[in-house]
């Protein structure tokens, strides 16, 4: 059972990644990694931060913005305070009288309320939205604003990496963001996002007037409207080079919540937009993301049920087998002489090498094109070494949430 | 067709061509694994049968040729090893790990009856023989244990000779075995040093059985018997 599992989820994955590969070297890959930013006809764009309780890192956040390398009289920056209970309206308040800043006190309401708001005061071309715990290249606007050739382009993502990653717990999602930055780059060209991520992603104004504006898409507003926007048949595009830096969990704990809203959202959204789903109208979209990503969650949820099972059953035979056994005859047993003969080569092994290498060579690309400099052996390292051990935790939480309707708090 | 469907059908293909070479390659390997144990079945026969024609030669035994620990005993033993895991990895059911078990089985009673001969003649060589009769078809709980318990005996007493016989396996000459020792359910089933046991299940159980002043003395080459 669990080694018919692994073939398929192998063989699905394995499909998966050879495709990115494959759309990596494509054409239209290449012309968007090729595209150079403006650096004339600069227009008008906002960006709203939207805030909730962000005392210690508003700050940083706007300083970010207001170094980007863009003419200041062409960007406008809304700041939205969300009913915040701590010292981030009075950190706000500090930019009351700075030319570019716009600050707005409201009554708690969500995150998408606060998007909304600033939506409605701004004459700008293009909206951008930043997540009041990240940080932006001073390049990264004009990177965004150049993918916005095509006026079927609604939304414009960034290249999204981890704030100084310190922890390992840090340094393995610093790795699994740059596995992001490449896949969000091979798949915007084939129009086959389904999320605008908070930090950074930008839209043509103009589109909300026709999709409507932010909704509360399960406290993940950016995938639905990311949805919303691909069944209404825009393009959602990726600026690899347009770098921003978001603030990782530091705790297991953070990230289990983190993630738990991401997923149960992606699956409600999912459920939502189910006409996405396996329509060929969608192209790589309907017919592979997002089916292959709810496959994903399926395969990752049994695998680590039957992983428990096995390992159960596995135990009880070792005690049973053990008797009255001294335990270092197991040690000798483990630790047998070299022998080519035992090598324990199946073809789940060397498929999963080939897969694990993929990875590698993904989280390679996505370093490359972001422009990343510090060496990520190590990320890496701890993100093949602990990611499938701690994924399951969300995976079973969000999984347990939908099913019973359960919803929690942002935070 | 667009690029995206040339992609898509390419990446189908590499797949499959992966999933095929990588299942070859085993396949390969296990094909490889069953030779070399062949090979070593074909060496330990060769040695049986050099031995035996020696005996025969010399019209006595070669009693200066053989020790309890004799490289032919360490042989069966690294041979039982390779069978055993490669059994757990194509399964008992596999045609080549059935024909390797019987003619594992049949140099096993070989190498019994040898030195079983042998230490009739040689004054020195005084062997702890453990036959050990299993089952694999679910119908004996204890063996998993059992058989571990044996694998620590062997290791800490070199001098030990376990000659493990699957109880179901279709070989005439162990159903010839099973009849002259008078081999009878429950499983596990034992003949240790010319006793029938039964039911035997933990390390203290079947150490109590064993001639543990034997098997502690050393042994340098045998000597024939003067009378």
């Amino acid at each position: 059972m669990t080694e018919a599992v692994l073939y398929i989820t192998l063989f699905l994955a394995l499909f998966f990644q050879i495709f990115a590969l494959l759309t990596f070297l494509s054409r239209d890959a290449r012309m968007r990694r090729d595209k150079q930013r403006i650096e004339s006809n600069f227009p008008h764009v906002a960006v709203i931060v939207p805030c909730y309780n962000e005392e210690t890192t508003i700050g940083g956040t706007v300083e970010s913005l207001l170094t980007l390398d863009y003419p200041s009289d062409k960007l406008d920056i809304f700041l939205i305070n969300d009913g915040s209970k701590d010292g981030t309206a009075a950190v706000m308040d500090t930019y009351t009288t700075h030319p570019q800043i716009t600050v707005i006190h409201k009554e708690n309401g969500g995150k998408h309320t606060g998007l909304n708001i600033g939506i409605e005061r701004t004459a700008a071309e293009f909206v951008g939205c930043l997540d009041a715990d990240s940080f932006v290249h001073p390049g990264a606007l004009k990177e965004v604003l150049a993918h916005f050739d095509d006026p079927r382009v609604a939304a414009v993502t960034a290249s999204m990496t981890v704030h100084e990653p310190k922890n390992i717990l840090q340094r393995m999602q610093f790795a699994e963001y740059l596995a992001g930055v490449a896949l969000r780059h091979i798949f915007a060209a084939v129009n086959g996002l389904y999320v605008t991520p908070g930090p950074f992603s930008f839209y043509r104004k103009s589109v909300f007037q026709e999709v409507g504006g932010f909704r509360y898409g399960h406290q993940t507003e950016d995938m639905e409207m990311a949805m919303r926007l691909q069944k209404h048949g825009y393009k959602i595009e990726n600026a690899p080079r347009a770098q921003v830096f978001t603030q990782a969990p530091r705790t297991v704990w953070a990230l289990v919540k983190q993630r738990t809203r991401w997923t149960s959202g992606f699956m409600r959204n999912s459920y939502d937009y189910r006409g996405l789903m396996l329509n060929p109208k969608y192209s790589v979209l309907g017919l592979m993301v997002m089916p292959l990503a709810v496959l994903a969650i399926a395969s990752g949820l049994a695998l680590f049920v039957l992983f428990l099972v096995d390992t159960a059953r596995f135990m009880a035979r070792i005690i049973t087998t053990q008797g009255d056994v001294p335990w270092t005859h197991s040690l000798t047993l483990a630790f047998p002489q070299f022998d080519w003969f035992y090598l324990p080569i199946t073809g789940l092994f060397l498929l999963g090498i080939i897969g694990v290498a993929i990875v590698v060579v993904t989280l390679y690309i996505g370093k490359h094109i972001s422009g990343t400099k510090r060496s990520i052996a190590l990320d890496l390292a701890w993100y093949i070494a602990f990611y499938s051990f701690i994924a399951p935790l969300w995976l079973l939480r969000s999984t347990r949430d939908v099913i019973l309707g359960y919803n929690r708090a942002w935070r | 067709m667009n690029p995206i469907q040339r992609n898509a059908l390419l990446a189908l293909a590499i797949t499959i061509g992966l999933f095929i070479t990588m299942l070859a390659a085993v396949d390969y390997l296990n094909n490889a694994r069953i030779e070399e144990i062949g090979r070593i079945e074909d060496k330990i026969a060769l040695d049986t049968l050099s031995l035996e024609t020696q005996f025969d030669l010399l019209a006595e035994a070669p009693c200066k040729e053989v020790s309890e620990g004799s490289v032919l005993s360490s042989e069966l033993n690294d041979l039982a090893a390779r069978l055993s895991y490669t059994e757990d990895r194509l399964g008992s059911d596999d045609e080549e790990v059935i024909k390797l078990k019987r003619q594992y089985t049949l140099l096993e009673i070989k190498d019994y009856l040898l030195m079983k001969r042998l230490s009739k003649e040689c004054v020195d060589l005084k062997p702890v023989f453990v036959l050990y009769f299993y089952s694999n078809e679910g119908d004996c709980p204890g063996c998993a244990e059992a058989g571990y318990a044996l694998s620590y005996l062997r290791e800490t007493y070199p001098k030990l000779r376990v000659y493990s016989f699957d109880y179901n396996l279709d070989l005439g000459a162990l159903k010839t075995l099973r009849a002259v020792l008078d081999i009878k359910e429950p499983l596990p089933a034992y003949v240790i040093n010319g006793k029938n046991y039964n039911g035997l299940v933990s390390l203290t159980e079947l150490e109590d059985k064993l001639p543990l002043e034997l098997l502690a003395t050393s042994t340098a080459t045998s000597t024939k018997k003067t009378n």
